[in-house]
């Protein structure tokens, strides 16, 4: 019934999700304390500078596309697009949404909506105007973007979601134009790009982490804990397998090859 | 429309649809067919959602195009030109015809090629600042970028074959480490953010729901 090879990775997988829930359920009774995160922190500074200088917020979410592996990244990106356009709306900001997928744009539009809403200024929402559609090609839409950025000059710029190539030519333009920039990506290759010229960057597990750690949930802060016991688990296996290897000894290899 | 079609359903259908995902790769590889229509829906229901990205496009440029926006309209024109260009060739040629090819390959291509090389000169502005020591780790970065930069010039890497092994164990070990610890983490990440979504609580997706909303 279950698939050769696949058992090691399904029963780490059972025992994190149980970790996780475990964690979660803890969080209610007390909050557990983790290190902050600079670039959310660093969120409202951002847009109140976008507010001071009268300057619109640009964000994307890269290539993510819903029907690919690079979904979660996707969802990270939209989780905190939410809470942006929140805080935009409250300080009376232009949010401008840009979209590679145009699968995504519905989810946005109601998504910022609901955020406009939230603060009670629904009205103030222009969806043809802060959701652009730029295009399904990758440098049709990275130059569509970096047009927006020398026109428009926004004061921020926040990137979650898996990115390509466009990495490089969204933060040096950005930077060009003087704006304060926060990214974040899971793709290793565009992590360095983005260190050297963003003000703000996430690595990795940081960007799923975001909508959790941006929502300010009990529960959903405890999941980020068992994530961090995931990796305690981890390092552990690690450790064990380095020395049984040392040793002459595959067990461990052969009991994640089940 | 009622909180229950906004927001109940949604969070039901990711919960079956990733259980239906999981079980089709970890224990019943029968279910093959199952996933395999469900991707072919998700590719149909894009194709829909393209509709979106025209009307978007249209409303947008066309409203720039009616108010002359300034530094905006021609681009906006421009666009909308080569948008019903592309539609008409498409629909009426086909879009694997010798000319609708030609078209995107005389043009697009191009135009993306060049894009892509561009990014050359991106690369060097932003290394040219990096590479600047401020401090330990920049001191560290400048080092390790400049033998990285030297083994890639044919001249020096020839004169100091050093610099190869150097090179090499940089890459496989150090960089090899630091990506594996950021690729565990990542799929630890994923996994959290994963089951979170499967069991209602992260709804960004979805819009911030109140407690109330996720049910407690």
């Amino acid at each position: 019934m279950f698939v050769t090879g696949r058992m090691f990775a399904l029963g780490m997988l059972i025992a994190v999700c149980v970790l996780i829930i475990i964690c979660m359920e803890l969080a209610k009774r007390k909050l557990p304390t983790f290190r902050r995160i600079a670039g959310l922190d660093a969120l409202p500074e951002m847009i109140g500078r976008a507010a001071e200088m009268g300057r619109p917020v640009h964000y994307t979410t890269g290539l993510g596309e819903l029907n690919t592996n690079m979904a979660s990244q996707l969802v990270a990106g939209l989780s905190v697009l939410s809470y942006v356009t929140e805080i935009c709306a409250k300080l009376g900001v232009r949010v401008i949404y840009t979209v590679y997928q145009s699968q995504v744009m519905p989810i946005a539009t109601e998504l910022m909506k609901e955020a406009y809403t939230r603060v009670g200024k629904a009205e103030e929402f222009n969806a043809d105007d802060q959701v652009r559609y730029m295009s399904g090609e990758q440098f049709a839409y990275a130059t569509a973007v970096q047009g927006i950025a020398e026109r428009e000059r926004p004061a921020a710029n926040i990137m979650i979601g898996p990115f390509y190539a466009e990495s490089m030519l969204f933060a040096e333009t950005f930077y060009r134009i003087g704006s304060i920039q926060l990214a974040g990506t899971a793709r290793g290759y565009q992590i360095p790009f983005f260190a050297v010229v963003c003000d703000y960057l996430l690595i990795a597990e940081e960007i799923y982490a975001a909508g959790a750690y941006v929502s300010k949930d009990p529960v959903l802060v405890g999941s980020i804990q068992g994530q961090d016991i995931g990796k305690i688990i981890a390092i552990i296996l690690m450790f064990v397998g380095l020395i049984l290897t040392l040793a002459g000894s595959s067990a461990l290899i052969n009991v994640m090859k089940l | 429309m009622s909180i229950v079609m906004k927001k109940s359903v949604p969070i039901l259908l990711v919960f079956i649809t990733s259980l239906i995902f999981l079980a089709e790769y970890f224990v019943f590889p029968e279910l093959k067919d199952v996933v395999t229509l469900l991707q072919n829906w998700g590719i149909i229901l894009t194709a829909f959602t393209l509709g979106f990205g025209a009307v978007n496009m249209f409303m947008f440029h066309g409203k720039q195009v009616s108010l002359r926006a300034k530094g905006q309209w021609p681009y906006s024109l421009w666009l909308l030109m080569i948008l019903v260009l592309f539609t008409l060739v498409g629909v009426i040629m086909g879009a694997t015809s010798t000319s609708y090819s030609w078209l995107y390959n005389s043009s697009y291509f191009a135009l993306s090629a060049t894009v892509y090389s561009s990014l050359g000169f991106y690369m060097t502005s932003g290394i040219y600042r990096a590479l600047r020591a401020k401090n330990a780790e920049s001191a560290l970065l400048l080092i390790v970028g400049v033998i990285v930069l030297a083994r890639n010039a044919p001249a020096l890497a020839a004169q100091f074959p050093i610099l190869v092994s150097m090179d090499s164990w940089l890459s496989s070990v150090p960089t090899t480490s630091a990506q594996r610890g950021i690729m565990i983490g990542a799929a630890l990440g994923a996994i959290a953010l994963g089951l979170r979504t499967m069991i209602g609580r992260e709804t960004g997706f979805l819009g911030r729901l109140t407690e109330g909303e996720k049910g407690g």
